[in-house]
């Protein structure tokens, strides 16, 4: 299916674009965008000035963002909101500001081209996305995965019975797989926990500076948790 | 006369004993030299000590309790600073205040300050329980206040969190006690290490000074003679700065880890 673009009915709603799959399109995300846009009719025409991008399977970068914007003002337009199955498209949105909305398999053209490839999601329970910082004192428990945009600080918890994955920096306590997943991990852009839990298995956190530049991520390995550089895996095609 | 809005503010901590109580007397001291008519409310009815900081222990006769009570009015009640009039003193009552206080009462006395005063300051008790509640609930604005230890900031962002949740805004720093020596040696958690668990403004810095212990004996805080000491100077900066004033903080270089990392910082986090 190619890329559909919805034109808005009426001035207080946004344009929707949802991207076809990336393997049937031979460029770049950007030339995808660009190309589908092509079917505007002339400014003036439509109602809105507001696009809402569903991006399907296509990995989302803030560089993609980036160049996205000027090609979008030449049009009139402005994006208002990223939707994607991709956490790591749903954070390069964030990061800039733009409002994300976590897509579904099937809710989108491109979705339905692509299983859901995130092994250690529960069936179900889904990602949840929880912005701001974690304070001593507080605890955020979710059933499924979660990403915090935000830190967690030192006295503060987060749980999930999926991943546990910060947008941010982990000094509080992070305890990933809870209901006894061994696969699940926990990623962060600074991870220093006070302690770190995935599944059973307990750590205390590293006493070392963290390494500046790359998020890492810790994991099962033989049963214990072992720490290494993270790697972008989910939710991208192979 | 012009209609004005009172800014009620809280001064907390978490933990107890980190200079709440010596920032209320001091900022409200500079306030007042500063032409801001400006009342401290003693939240603390547990351990009330506020009025012994100002030197105004032995004036008072009548306090918060009999006002609530309506059993005098809030004019007898407040007591008025000798030497800087623009200051009044709201004193708390008995500790047992403690067991019928309610959120409702708090709100119903800053009401009742609000037409004479620019600024309620409230000296607020340690702690996260009802005694806390009830002094947040009179409270628009904060300033939090920690030493540079770890149990200290701990308890500070957890009171931040809760102000948060109380819609509390702007919520701003205060960092007291600081000594910059053990600072540059790495003895002590330096002003970054504190802003960026934090992650509130930073309103002041307040060094530690043995002249915050000698005018706390006296009854007289230290803003009140014009001292020069460094403690006398940061406490006014606070007010200078509460007021909007642009008053550059102490340089950073000579207290953490310098200016040059928090730049790099900068930087490194600044997208567009
Ligand atoms: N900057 C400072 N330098 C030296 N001593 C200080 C300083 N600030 C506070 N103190 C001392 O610390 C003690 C506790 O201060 P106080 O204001 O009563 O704390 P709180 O109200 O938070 O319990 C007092 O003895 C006070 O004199
Ligand atoms: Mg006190």
């Amino acid at each position: 299916m190619a890329s559909q673009l919805l034109l808005a009915t009426a001035a207080s709603q946004p344009h929707r674009l949802s991207l076809a799959a990336a393997a049937s399109a031979t460029g770049s995300l950007v030339a995808e965008v660009g190309y589908a846009l092509g079917a505007l009719p002339p400014r003036g025409e439509w109602l809105s000035e507001e696009l809402v991008l569903a991006t399907g399977d296509w990995p989302l970068t803030v560089a993609d963002l980036r160049e996205l914007e000027p090609l979008l003002l030449r049009r009139g337009l402005r994006l208002v909101r990223v939707e994607a199955p991709a956490p790591e498209a749903l954070v390069a949105a964030a990061s800039l500001g733009v409002v994300t909305q976590l897509q579904r398999p099937g809710d989108g053209a491109g979705a339905a081209a692509h299983e859901p490839t995130a092994p250690t999601e529960p069936q179900g329970l889904g990602l949840t996305i929880h912005q701001g910082t974690l304070r001593s004192g507080d605890h955020l428990q979710v059933e499924g995965s979660v990403l915090l945009l935000g830190d967690v600080n030192p006295g503060a918890r987060i749980s999930a019975a999926g991943d546990v994955r910060v947008w941010g920096r982990l000094r509080g306590v992070a305890h990933a797989g809870c209901q006894g997943n061994h696969q699940a991990r926990i990623v962060a852009m600074q991870l220093r926990p006070l302690q770190l839990r995935i599944a059973e298995a307990v750590a205390r956190g590293p006493e070392d500076l963290p390494p500046r530049g790359y998020a890492e991520q810790a994991l099962l390995v033989d049963g214990a948790i072992a720490i290494e550089p993270a790697e972008p895996i989910w939710g991208l095609p192979d | 006369m012009t209609p004005h809005q009172t800014r009620n503010i809280l001064i907390c901590s978490g933990k107890g004993g980190v200079g709440k109580t010596t920032l209320t007397a001091n900022l409200g001291i500079a306030l007042a030299r500063q032409g801001v008519r400006t009342a401290v409310l003693d939240a603390d009815f547990g351990l009330r000590n506020l009025d012994l900081l100002l030197g105004l222990e032995n004036r008072i006769v009548f306090t918060a309790q009999e006002v609530l009570a309506g059993s005098c009015r809030l004019e007898q009640a407040l007591v008025k600073h000798k030497q800087e009039p623009n200051l009044a003193l709201l004193p708390a009552g008995n500790p047992r205040m403690l067991e019928w206080l309610k959120p409702e009462d708090m709100q119903a006395i800053v009401a009742m300050l609000a037409p004479s005063f620019d600024v309620v300051l409230i000296d607020c008790p340690a702690g996260i329980e009802d005694g806390f509640k009830n002094a947040v609930s009179a409270a628009q604005e904060a300033i939090v206040i920690t030493t540079p230890e770890v149990s200290a900031v701990r308890d500070a962002d957890r009171v931040i969190g809760l102000l948060n949740t109380h819609g509390i805004k702007p919520i701003q720093l205060v960092l007291n006690r600081v000594r910059p020596k053990m600072m540059a040696n790495q003895e002590m958690l330096s002003v970054n290490d504190v802003t960026d668990i934090l992650a509130l403004p930073l309103l002041g810095l307040v060094v530690e000074d043995e002249q915050v212990i000698v005018s706390t004996n006296r009854g007289e805080p230290l803003t009140l003679g014009g001292s020069r000491s460094p403690a006398a100077l940061a406490y006014s900066n606070v007010a200078r700065r509460l007021q909007g004033e642009d008053v550059p903080l102490p340089d950073p270089a000579k207290m953490g880890r310098g200016l040059r990392a928090k730049l790099s910082r900068l930087i490194k986090t600044k997208i567009f």
